[in-house]
């Protein structure tokens, strides 16, 4: 198994430098629903130590990006992630990995607005 | 029952070659990035050795210590609600990347643990228990109370519904 971790951790550093906070801060757009997709999706793209997705969510929220999406991109930094799919389908199959990954993005997204919305009616 | 032994194979070689290439291209490219993404890559895999360790001595101790009627019996489909809670606790003290754990899950998995719970398992890696702390001063208590217990939930209601997706398509 070690040429299999040692491709997805080379794949994981190139995806560190190649995309910056920068970058994700541009996707939002500023609809709750569309951006909490754009949160799971660029969470899902990068991907590195769970404490970057805090320090990055606290950053977008700063820049005024919603709760919604700033959840969902917490939520999918570490369940879902495009880099380790290659390893993950050679370890589990097509089918598992390809049942898991959907059932976590759709999670991703409902935990996020459940969250959210759960958030707003306790404050 | 004895145990099927698996033919060895190299795997991820192609996965591999396939990230050599991609540095090899970016490297012609753009030698002072791809320099970084190689010490990022290094940085990872140092700070990962531990971990690896720790998830091949407690795959071999499983192996030499449980016959896989007891890993079936804890987490196979008999297993009921224990199984259930077994790999919701798993999953949120385990530690490291997702991929740290792939070798060891599919070794239970070749023993009879069932594909909800390793569902369960990667679904509740969400809560980090030690980086808890720094969520609560980013996010406050409230919001990282319900998001743990939403995602607690989800992961249960993850893994039951992929049982049911693969009994269906049985």
């Amino acid at each position: 198994m070690a040429p299999l971790l040692l491709g997805v951790i080379g794949l994981v550093g190139l995806f560190q430098v190649l995309v910056t906070p920068k970058m994700l801060a541009s996707l939002f757009l500023g609809n709750f629903l569309v951006d909490t997709l754009i949160g799971t999706l660029a969470g899902a793209v990068a991907s590195g130590n769970p404490i970057v997705s805090y320090l990055l969510a606290g950053e977008l929220q700063e820049q005024g990006i919603s709760l919604y999406a700033v959840s969902a991109f917490i939520l999918s930094w570490v369940t879902l992630g495009f880099v380790h799919l290659p390893a993950e389908i050679e370890v589990f199959g097509g089918r598992f990995v390809l049942y898991r990954n959907i059932l976590a993005f759709v999670f991703t997204m409902i935990i996020a607005i459940l969250t959210t919305l759960s958030l707003q009616v306790l404050s | 029952m004895k145990k099927q032994e698996k033919p060895f194979a190299f795997r991820g070689k192609y996965l591999l070659l396939v990230v050599i290439i991609f540095y090899g291209v970016f490297f012609l490219a753009n030698s002072e990035t791809a320099l970084s993404a190689l010490q990022k890559s290094a940085t990872l895999l140092i700070k990962i050795l531990p971990i690896f360790v720790v998830v091949i001595l407690f795959t071999a101790l499983l192996n030499y210590f449980m016959q896989p009627k007891q890993i079936a019996d804890h987490l196979g489909r008999g297993s009921g609600a224990r199984g259930w809670l077994w790999a919701l606790i798993a999953g949120v003290i385990s530690h490291g990347p997702m991929y740290a754990w792939y070798s060891l899950l599919e070794d239970l998995r070749s023993h009879g643990m069932r594909d909800g719970l390793i569902v369960v398992f990667f679904a509740s890696r969400t809560i980090k228990i030690p980086l808890l702390p720094i969520m609560i001063d980013y996010f406050g208590w409230i919001f990282t109370l319900l998001l743990s217990f939403y995602i607690l939930i989800g992961a249960l209601v993850q893994g039951w519904i992929l049982e049911i997706m693969e009994q269906r398509l049985r």
